[in-house]
Parts: structure tokens; sequence; C-alpha cells
């Protein structure tokens, strides 16, 4: 098992009535981009904001890089880089500008990081351009570049492809890949868009109405949402002897209900059919299903994904 | 703290604000000096008329609390309250792993000092090079310099903690238009007990504030018991103003 970077338990937050958050325990390990995806209003910003200690649990505790005592715990912050919600920009300041509050303020020695980060987001060529006459694409980049700035190997970014346009969102998912690829950052990243989330994670956690329901590695969500072609026959034994042995494959399941799932051929139907009733078998059903990632989503969370 | 610091400067180096009010005080101050140092315009009974420095009776415009208190909640309404609401770039120092305490305290000193140089060293400066241009130069003399240090000093001292409650003020307004209007009604509540209340128990207690300090900073015939009152007064303020600064911005959640 790889080192822990963040793990929560118990974590709840109320405002007065409220409950923000209910009782949340997540992990989150070296090297995984953790995408944690719910509804607007599902607690994840607020997940987020006592993560990065901007707010404060009503009870559970928060352990970052180890760390839990309020001291080691802050001087753990600085090993992070964050996006909350907004890029938090000086809007009449240029990108180096910004970016040179944020390495005086964390003590980087040295200007060269500046530009390097720059480069790394695609606003090397802004110049003196203030950071108000940015479209919202480059705010959010100068945002993920502030938070990029002191090497982060924890980076948490809450909604950075808010307002960006497909091809935005492209990159910037690119750039979140190669930073976990080629310079191992640990990422906490938190979304509604399913199809953004599901492209990039390597574990989900699923936020609720405040309640963590699962966490899932890619793999075991793969796994849960994987396609299948549907076969009821007459006779579900010799439907899987006619399977194993004229289509040549094992990878099906018969269910307690005859029900066999075939996880090959669902590009070939006709073949799986012909060969069926070649065999003297009656077709009672054929179908291709399988849950796509948001239906799945939808059945954990109990109802529709509101995208 | 000092990368805080450092930050805080940069900031303010780079805050239209502080460099629209820096020239503002420094054309109007100028001006005014040069209108009184050249018999154009005559104000009387200001302080320094008192103690012989009449070159520089238009510094008494600068020291009215209702005066300074405009240039000092403005200054904190773009500088600090803009950096919870706007863009709320509070949370990148937040998250940047610095203690909240020395957040707040790296704040304070950057702003107190731009409060300084816009109220009290521009126009103190201003009057100095006017008068010395176009005036007499009376302030050379020892016991005028004396004036000026004991009185500034005194000015100073509740000066800082003014600028902590107008720093709180923005911390938990978090805008700068209420930053502004809180600053201004705290300052004309304070302005209305000094001179329209008559009850004596709140006028005595309104002098062992440090808002009443001010006029006592600049009376040329203070006492040294006065003296001691005035410095205990704004000591024992600021004191007191910053734990309660940094018990609130330490349990401030951040929006």
């Amino acid at each position: 098992m790889s080192e822990v970077i963040l793990r929560t338990q118990q974590l709840t937050k109320k405002y007065k009535k409220d409950i923000a958050l209910d009782h949340v325990s997540m992990t989150v390990r070296k090297g995984e981009i953790y995408g944690l995806i719910g509804q607007n209003g599902a607690g994840k910003s607020t997940l987020i904001r006592l993560v990065t200690g901007l707010a404060f649990p009503t009870s559970g505790t928060i352990e970052l890089f180890g760390h839990n005592e309020k001291k080691a715990y802050t001087d753990a912050l600085k090993r992070i880089g964050a996006m909350i919600e907004h890029p938090a920009i000086y809007p009449n300041m240029s990108a180096v500008e910004n970016l040179e509050v944020h390495r005086l303020q964390k003590g980087i020695p040295g200007k060269e990081c500046i530009s390097e980060t720059l480069e790394i987001v695609g606003l090397s060529k802004t110049g003196k351009k203030k950071a108000k006459n940015f479209s919202l694409g480059m705010k959010q980049r100068l945002g993920i570049a502030i938070a990029l700035l002191s090497d982060p190997e924890f980076l948490i970014l809450d909604e950075p492809t808010n307002g960006l346009d497909p091809m935005g969102i492209v990159e910037i998912r690119e750039l979140i890949k190669t930073l976990n690829r080629e310079k191992g950052i640990t990422v906490l990243i938190s979304s509604h868009i399913l199809s953004e989330l599901s492209q990039l994670a390597t574990k989900f956690g699923i936020i609720h109405k405040g309640k963590l329901l699962e966490q899932i590695t890619a793999e075991q969500l793969n796994e849960k949402c994987r396609q299948y072609l549907k076969i009821k026959v007459d006779d579900p034994s010799l439907g899987a002897t006619v399977i194993e042995t004229s289509l040549q494959t094992t990878d099906f399941e018969v269910m307690n209900d005859g029900v066999i799932k075939l996880y090959r051929y669902l590009d070939d139907v006709r073949t799986v059919s012909k060969t069926l009733t070649d065999n003297g078998l009656t077709i009672e059903h054929l179908s291709e299903e399988g849950d796509d990632l948001e239906t799945y989503f939808a059945k954990v969370i109990g109802g529709a994904f509101d995208e | 703290m000092s990368n805080l610091l450092r930050a805080e400067i940069f900031k303010l180096n780079r805050n239209k604000t502080f460099w629209t009010l820096s020239l503002f005080i420094m054309v109007i101050s100028t001006f005014m000096h040069f209108l009184i140092v050249t018999d154009w315009w005559v104000m009387t009974n200001s302080p320094f008329e008192y103690v012989g420095m009449s070159d520089f009776n238009a510094l008494a415009t600068f020291i009215v609390p209702l005066f300074f208190n405009v240039i000092v909640s403005t200054l904190a309404g773009f500088f600090i309250a803009t950096e919870f609401s706007q863009h709320s770039v509070i949370k990148n120092q937040i998250v940047s792993g610095h203690k909240r305490s020395h957040i707040f305290l790296a704040k304070y000193i950057v702003f107190t000092i731009g409060s300084l140089l816009v109220t009290i060293v521009i126009p103190l400066v201003t009057a100095i090079v006017v008068s010395m241009i176009f005036g007499h130069a009376e302030f050379l003399s020892t016991a005028n310099v004396e004036f000026l240090s004991k009185s500034y000093g005194l000015f100073t001292l509740p000066f800082l903690s003014f600028t902590l409650v107008v720093l709180i003020i923005a911390i938990v307004t978090e805008d700068s238009g209420r930053t502004i209007i809180f600053t201004l009604l705290l300052s004309a509540f304070m302005f209305v007990v000094e001179k329209l209340v008559t009850n004596s128990f709140i006028k005595s207690l309104y002098e062992y504030t440090f808002f009443y300090q001010f006029t006592v900073a600049f009376n040329p015939a203070l006492t040294g018991k006065e003296l001691t009152q005035s410095i205990i007064i704004g000591t024992v303020s600021f004191i007191v103003l910053i734990i309660l600064g940094k018990f609130i911005f330490k349990r401030k959640e951040i929006k």
C-alpha cells in the first residue's frame, strides 16, 4: 500500500441546522488522481475547504501527510497546491505579478519558477496583460499555475474546468495527467461533470447530500460498468457449452436466473445468435447491456445524475 | 513571517488605491501648505499656531479623525477587504501553510505602514518641504522638532489601534464599501460622543479610549500625567485589539 496523503475520519461540518458534510471518511493515497464526484451542493467544496484549512470541522479528523495536530497540519499545507472554486487571482496584476506574490509568500528562491510554471500552463506569452483582461480559461490556468508554483506533492483542484470550452477542458485534463504521471503529483479533483472525471481519475469518491456513498477505484468501476450481451435461452447449461465450444470463449457468466452474460462478441451479435440457433437453442432474449458511468453513479446516489 | 511581509509589501506597492491616495494627499497637502505659507489662506486655532509653527497649520486638517478615517478606511477597503471578496485571494494565503496569526500580523503591519505613510508622513514631509521652499523654516528650532516628535509619537500610538479596528472591520465585513461605511459610522459615533454628549460618565469613559488620544496628542500644554495616561491608553488599546484581531481571524471561515 502506498503512503496515505490525505485521510479524513468521520468528518462532519454543520452550519446551524444544515449538515454540509456528514461523517465522511476517505483516503487519498500517493500517486492517485482522486475524483470527488457529486451534484452541485453535494458537499465537495465544503470537504475541500475543510482539508485546506479555510473552514473548520464540527467533528471528525483530517490527516494530511500523516499530520493532524494543528501546527504540523499547517506546516503540511506547505506541501500542497490548491485552486478552490474560482481562481484566486489579483485582477490588476499580470500573470507574472500574480505568481510573484505567491512566490514571495511561499519563500521560493529564484524567479525562474515563475516562467517555468507559466510555460507549463501555457501562459508564458501573456506579458503585461492584466489578469482581469484574461479569458475565463486563462484565469483558470493562472489559478492552476498558482497551485503548481511551489512544486506541490498534492494538488487540490475544485471544479478546475468550470467555464472552460471543450478544448480547454481537454488541455487541463492532459495537464493533470502529465503532472501525475511525470511529476508523481497526487491529485484530488472535484467535479459535477462525470465525463470529465471518468477520463482522468484513478479513484472515485461519490458524495451526495454530504455523505460519501462510495469509494471505488477506476478498475473496480470499469468492472462494474462492463458491457455484455444478455442472453436468455431455453437451456442455459447447453447455451454455456455452446458458447465455450463454438464461440471459443470462457469470458461469460451464467447467472442464477439462467441469464448468460457474455462479455465478448459485443460487436458481432449475429454470430452469437446464429451459433446458438444452429445448435438447437431457442433464444428468448438477446441484447447489449451494462451500465455506463452515469447510470452507475445515478444508481449509487439513488436518482438521476444531474450534469 | 518575513515571506508574508515581503508579499504584502509587493501587493501594497502595486495597489492602485494606495498610490491614488498618496498622490491625492500629496497634492492637497502641498496646495494647502502653499496657500498658508504664502498667506493666501489663514487658518487659526490650530495646535501648530500655539507653538509658533503657523506654517504648519494645514497639518491640523490631516489629524482630524473624520478626515484620516476616510483615507484609512478607503485603503482598508481596497487593500484588505477585497482580498476576501473580489477573487478571494485570501484563500491562497491560508493554504500557503502560514499560521493565521502571522498572516494577520503581516497584513496589519503593511496596512499600518501604508496608512501612516498616507496620513502622517506625506502631509508632514510636504509641510516641511513647502515651508523650506516658501516659508520661514521655523520648524528647524529644537523646541519645534521636540513638539512634532512628541505629538506625532503620541498620535501614532492610538493610530496603531485605529488601523487595527479598521483592519478588523475589513476582515469581518469582507467588503470595501461596508468597510468604509462602518469605519465612518464608528468615527461619527465617537465624534458625537466627544462633541455632543454632555453626560459626564460617558464623557469620562470616552476620555479613556484611544479615540480621545488623537485630540490629546497635539495639546501643546500636555502635562506629565496626561502624557503618561495617553501612552498607557494607547498601549493597552493596542494590546487588547491585537489579541482580539488575531482571535477573530484565527476563527474566521473563508468562503
